[in-house]
């Protein structure tokens, strides 16, 4: 088990609603997925069908969207948007977060400037939506109003069998954001409604205080 | 074997069509032949079809079987545009040659007759017009008149040989001794021929029913000009599908170069409207500003080449509260999100009644998916990746046989360490479908302390060659494992073959990463 060096306050909640764009960025490679999951399921569910843009190098890179596995998201239609070219998929994702049409946006990008994450702000609040830009590595200035660092975290225990995964669990860590510290939450899929939910919400406000959720575990 | 068609090089050697390749090979020894490919020369005809759309807008695929197809060309109230019918002919005639397509023209007042001249007459250009018809089809043999075999051998048995013998015979008797078999019977070709029986043309194209058209005195150039006639052209074609109460669903924007090519612009709708704001909203997205006019366009066509029925919706007295003001559907963006990036990259997962996971799952295009509403997709309970690779990726495994789950494995260069596993899934192959698992392209990943996310640019090679051999059994039983690296990086694994099967399989089990989970 992973020993959690943060220590944040313990009463800083989890923010549990989306801002109008917020960037959710992959500790390496092989938190793309968690990060895909953990970026979609911020998203406002309120009805509306939510979009993922990824180019198609992106797609041959990180394998594409699988929708049987897609049993946490609250979203309905998934929009699959594939552009051949990063600027395409910026633009897509424009036209989708001003059109009004859908809840959110969730955008991988390699490299964003200032200029389009403003862009695609003013597109978000104009269409009543959220975007989630997902990077690979950590950007610079954004107009992004939360950053996200999102790793795997290894999975809850497996009440049925100690040698197999359990549900998955996300160490989202808030690294930046305009109203709130700094912290790192435990988010764990439900085993119930599949969605994504605090990993200890029973036990406070989820935040992971001297690896107490570890404990818990 | 017979030879199904020459050229001229063989035809003076004496070789004629569905003559024996044996006796051909006889006459002319350094004869060289080829196996016929009918579907390629469909193709290639149709390629041609499409090709004289310049001539007419009426072009019909004669599929006469034996190496007599062809094309038929209605050119009824086209040929002054060309300066007459011998103009067009000549013009036709050289156009062809020059693409290097050697051809036989006839013109006539029936398809009938334009067929037997084209391919009897013995002329490069032949024409007839209807004062002559009946004389100048007379001396040409019967088979002129598309019959089939067994008419054809009767025809013989009875001495007649020309289409004017049976000018004067009777027809009730014709009739009754040559009946339609596998075609038409010998009077009603007769009849086609002559004009006195109608022999309808399916166009390759068929004329859209729905169309407006404006003309220009002086070629228009600039793109400017182009788009001022826009919102008139659709607002003429919304008013003729407002008649009808349609709406378009695949709209077409044709300009008429002055040197006699086109350019075509077509947009697909998924929920078919008549709103021509959004239909020159889309004609932009689509790439309006690349239609190259060339020397200038003559004449603008926008067409609604799909419609379906539209019915007006009252609007509401109150805006609805949930969506914001002047918010698109999700059909709309879909739509406009297509025109631009193509329909394949705007889609949608729909499943499919499969197990193998790469072919449980279809891409539709987001339109259909929205115009079928209800395809929703069904998530599986069994855990299933996110994100799915394919192909899937060799990777190299440390297991236990014959089917425990990976202790570690190379994926991407990077060894990892299992530390959880849950599996095997075992899946067998679909043994009602053919299978054929693509082959992985890469391999190649720069391995890095603290970052492992792959470089670009890398140039994937390597792997691919050194599996060719492995994937040949892909229709193998598939053992799937889900398993967790000590990071708590979730991936599923499977085994392709099993170790106790050998004996059926001479391919050794192979290992593949198929997807990540989150």
């Amino acid at each position: 088990m992973e020993a959690v060096s943060v220590r944040v306050p313990l009463h800083s909640p989890y923010p549990q609603h989306p801002d109008t764009l917020e960037e959710a960025c992959a500790e390496n490679f092989r938190a793309m997925a968690a990060t895909l999951c953990f970026a979609l399921s911020r998203l406002p569910a309120d009805g509306r069908p939510a979009v993922i843009c990824m180019t198609a190098a992106q797609t041959h890179e990180y394998g594409r969207i699988f929708g049987r596995g897609t049993i946490w998201a609250r979203h309905f239609p998934l929009l699959l948007v594939e552009p051949r070219k990063a600027i395409e998929a910026l633009w897509a994702a424009e036209q989708a977060l001003r059109s009004g049409a859908v809840a959110g946006v969730a955008i991988a990008v390699d490299d964003l400037t200032l200029t389009q994450t403003r862009r695609l702000e003013f597109a978000a609040r104009h269409g009543g939506a959220s975007a989630m830009t997902v990077l690979t590595r950590p950007g610079g200035l954004t107009a992004a109003r939360r950053r996200w660092r999102i790793r795997p975290a290894p999975s809850a225990p497996n009440p049925f069998d100690a040698r197999a995964p359990g549900s998955l669990r996300i160490a989202a860590e808030l690294v930046r954001s305009r109203t709130e510290p700094p912290a790192l939450f435990m988010l764990e899929q439900d085993d119930e409604t599949h969605r994504l939910r605090l990993a200890d919400r029973l036990a406070g406000h989820g935040l992971v205080e001297a690896g107490r959720t570890v404990a818990a575990a | 074997m017979r030879l199904r068609a020459l050229n001229d090089a063989a035809r003076r050697l004496g070789l004629h069509r569905e003559q024996a390749d044996a006796d051909a090979r006889a006459i002319a020894p350094a004869l060289l032949a080829a196996p016929a490919e009918p579907a390629r020369e469909l193709k290639a005809l149709r390629a041609l079809a499409a090709w004289c759309g310049c001539w007419s807008p009426t072009v019909a695929l004669d599929l006469s079987p034996g190496g007599f197809e062809g094309l038929f060309l209605d050119i009824a109230g086209v040929d002054h545009l060309f300066g007459g019918e011998d103009a067009m002919l000549s013009v036709m005639r050289r156009r062809l040659k020059a693409a290097g397509i050697p051809c036989r023209i006839a013109l006539a007042p029936t398809p009938g007759a334009a067929w037997a001249m084209a391919r009897w007459s013995g002329k490069e250009t032949s024409r007839l017009d209807s004062a002559r018809l009946r004389d100048g089809i007379a001396s040409l043999p019967l088979a002129a008149l598309r019959l089939d075999e067994a008419n054809l051998r009767l025809a013989r048995l009875f001495g007649l040989r020309r289409i004017g013998d049976l000018y004067a015979l009777p027809r009730s008797g014709l009739a009754r001794r040559f009946r339609d078999g596998d075609g038409l019977g010998l009077v009603r070709r007769l009849d086609q021929a002559l004009g006195l029986a109608e022999e309808p043309l399916t166009p390759v194209r068929p004329a859209a029913d729905y169309r407006a058209v404006k003309l220009f005195a002086e070629p228009v150039l600039d793109m400017a000009g182009i788009e001022a006639q826009l919102p008139a052209l659709a607002a003429k074609l919304a008013a003729q599908l407002e008649r009808d109460g349609r709406g378009a669903a695949r709209l077409r924007l044709t300009g008429f170069r002055s040197i006699g090519t086109t350019a075509t612009l077509e947009v697909r709708i998924g929920t078919p409207h008549r709103q021509t704001k959004i239909w020159l909203r889309l004609l932009r997205e689509k790439g309006l500003d690349r239609l190259d006019p060339g020397f200038g366009f003559d004449a603008l066509a926008l067409s609604a080449d799909r419609t379906a029925p539209v019915a007006a919706v009252q609007p509401a007295l109150e805006p609805d509260s949930a969506r914001p003001a002047g918010a698109l559907s999700v059909a709309e963006l879909a739509d406009r999100l297509a025109a631009r990036l193509g329909e394949a990259a705007v889609t949608m997962p729909v499943p499919v009644p499969s197990w193998v996971p790469e072919r449980s799952e279809r891409r539709v295009p987001a339109q259909d998916v929205i115009a079928a509403a209800g395809l929703r997709p069904v998530p599986s309970s069994r855990p299933r990746p996110l994100l799915m690779l394919d192909p899937p990726e060799p990777v190299e495994v440390m297991a236990e046989l014959p089917d425990s789950p990976p202790a570690r494995f190379r994926w991407r260069r990077v060894l990892r360490h299992v530390a959880r596993a849950e599996g095997p899934e075992r899946l067998e192959p679909e043994w009602w479908q053919i299978q054929r698992r693509p082959v992985p392209e890469r391999e190649e990943f720069v391995e890095s302390g603290m970052d492992e996310f792959p470089l670009k640019n890398q140039g994937f090679q390597g792997a691919a060659s050194e599996n060719q051999g492995r994937i040949k059994g892909s229709d193998r039983t598939r053992d799937y494992y889900l398993v967790e690296d000590e990071n708590g990086a979730r991936y599923w694994l499977f085994r392709e073959g099993l170790y106790d099967r050998r004996e059926e399989k001479e391919l050794v089990p192979s290992w593949w990463m198929h997807g990540l989970f989150p």
